[in-house]
């Protein structure tokens, strides 16, 4: 029992970082970013590539895949979503595009394959990593083994979930965001410099999902099309939780996961699915704003 | 202080204000009038810069800003108080006042002593949030707010409208005040003229978007009022 919960802990876990972005992106800026589980998927990358080109290991690929699909985030939102705030569908369509162009560049290997030239690492195959030897042990908690690799998945979400938390309501930053997500006018009018936030609020979502993509690359295949799922899981969560709240994300991340770990478990990966998706489908029926969400203006 | 030229202002492809020019002297008030929908909201929204587009000249202190996005006129010195008071009900007291400071330019994020003293009642329940006060403390918080950044110009749209008669006598005081005492310039949009004749000192009655007549507020006859306001 108590193993079927860990599971399901550590695969809302996951869902949880791809699902934070995009609530901080949808929720706070009307942007529907498909090209975010593209984030997952550079970021899964950046620890493959790490490993064969800067031999760098695991827990430093953290870092670096924050950083680099955070100023990939940042640059998508000069680019692309600037130029489209307010037009929901539009970006949805600008932002798929992205995705795609994304998901070719690494299967394609930026074009170079075209020219006979291949770097190692990309390409249309399946990609592996290798997690740190003490992390595919199992420790002893009350009695109970647990998995070393999933325990930290949990805590890595757990205190970044924490810092998200801090940011956006402890700190400046946070405060401008919150206003600019109720009411971007009045925002603007009283100082803050909406673009700016913007741009850093979606670079800091999308470092949050390459985090999410070096953790999935530790114990699922790592190939260019494994964004596009989880973009559809974290919008689920999302959805579920209720657009704009972050602790409706996080339960309802803890719920998907849950049901979908205990269901696997006593059945199969596809059948847990389905089950994860009619369950999204009634809530959304019965609470169509989510579980929880802030009274709209 | 601030000075409009030939000012056109358009919501999408709708064009709301035609060729508005006009003088606003420092430290002085200037009364906005004219009847529903002849663009006195637009006029200040232009000022502020939320509109889609404008044409023309728009000076602050002799500094063109026509193409100035809203944050970097906020920062200049310019603070907006809108209709309906626009004032965020899930966040705190706090929150609401200190969403201003981000106008100010030497990064201090601290309520300044003037709100305290102008209002008590906000600064002793700062962790309650500004959704479940009424509406004439809603108003005062939105004063607040526009106050939190030490503004030099402040911009009022019917500051009394829908508010309960004995708090509309204090937001009057307070505006006369913030005028003579802090010595802040104000632009106020009003319905009423009997307060506009006591407060300004001078007016632009507009209508259709255009302004129509502009003077010192001794020449706002009842013949201007009548022609000009009556329904």
């Amino acid at each position: 029992m108590f193993d079927v919960i860990f599971i399901g802990l550590s695969l809302g876990s996951i869902l949880l970082l791809v699902a934070l972005g995009l609530a901080i992106t949808y929720g706070a800026m009307g942007v529907i970013n498909m090209a975010h589980g593209e984030m997952v998927m550079v970021g899964a990358y950046t620890t493959v590539m790490g490993g064969l080109w800067l031999h760098i290991g695991f827990l430093a690929s953290l870092p670096l895949a924050f950083v680099i699909t955070g100023l990939l985030g940042w640059a998508i939102e000069r680019i692309v979503v600037r130029r489209l705030y307010g037009r929901l569908l539009d970006t949805l369509l600008a932002t798929w595009g992205v995705a795609i162009l994304l998901q070719q560049a690494v299967r394609l290997e930026f074009g170079l394959s075209f020219f006979g030239i291949h770097i190692r690492g990309l390409g249309p195959g399946l990609q592996n990593v290798k997690v740190p030897a003490w992390m595919t042990g199992v420790v002893s908690i009350g009695g109970d083994q647990v998995n070393i690799y999933r325990l930290f998945i949990i805590l890595v979400t757990a205190a970044l979930t924490f810092v998200t938390w801090l940011l956006m309501f402890r700190s400046d930053i946070g405060i401008q965001v919150r206003a600019i997500t109720r009411n971007p006018r009045m925002a603007a009018a009283c100082g803050i410099d909406v673009q700016r936030i913007n741009a850093l609020t979606f670079a800091y979502g999308s470092g949050l999902a390459g985090v999410a993509g070096v953790m999935m690359s530790g114990f699922k295949t790592v190939f260019p099309d494994m964004g596009s799922a989880m973009v559809v899981d974290g919008f689920m969560v999302v959805v579920v939780g209720g657009v704009g709240s972050l602790l409706g994300s996080v339960l309802s991340a803890g719920l998907l996961g849950q049901v979908n770990g205990g269901v696997a478990a006593v059945t199969n990966d596809i059948l847990a699915r389905a089950v994860v998706f009619g369950l999204v489908i009634l809530i959304i029926i019965i609470k169509p704003t989510g579980l929880f969400s802030f009274k709209g203006r | 202080m601030l000075t409009l030229r030939e000012v056109n202002s358009f919501y999408g492809r709708s064009h709301a204000l035609h060729g508005v020019t006009m003088d606003i002297a420092d430290r002085s008030i200037t009364a906005i009038l004219g009847r529903n929908g002849v663009g006195k909201t637009t006029l200040l929204k232009s000022i502020i810069g939320l509109m889609d587009r404008v044409a023309g000249r728009i000076m602050l202190q002799g500094k063109d800003i026509t193409i100035l996005p809203a944050f970097r006129r906020a920062r200049l010195g310019i603070a907006y108080v809108p209709q309906g008071r626009d004032i965020i009900p899930d966040f705190s007291i706090r929150e609401n006042i200190l969403m201003g400071a981000f106008a100010r330019t030497d990064g201090k994020r601290a309520i300044p002593d003037l709100i305290a003293q102008l209002f008590p009642y906000l600064t002793q329940n700062l962790d309650r949030p500004g959704g479940v006060l009424s509406g004439g403390q809603q108003q005062q918080l939105a004063i607040a707010r526009a106050l939190a950044a030490e503004p030099k110009l402040l911009l009022l749209d019917e500051p009394t409208e829908g508010i309960q008669p004995n708090i509309v006598e204090e937001i009057q005081t307070l505006i006369l005040r913030l005028n003579q005492e802090v010595g802040i310039t104000i632009i106020l949009v009003e319905q009423n003229v009997a307060f506009a004749r006591r407060a300004a000192g001078a007016f632009v009655m507009m209508e259709k978007g255009r302004v129509v007549v502009a003077e010192k507020i001794a020449g706002l006859t009842d013949d201007i009022v009548h022609r000009h306001m009556a329904v």
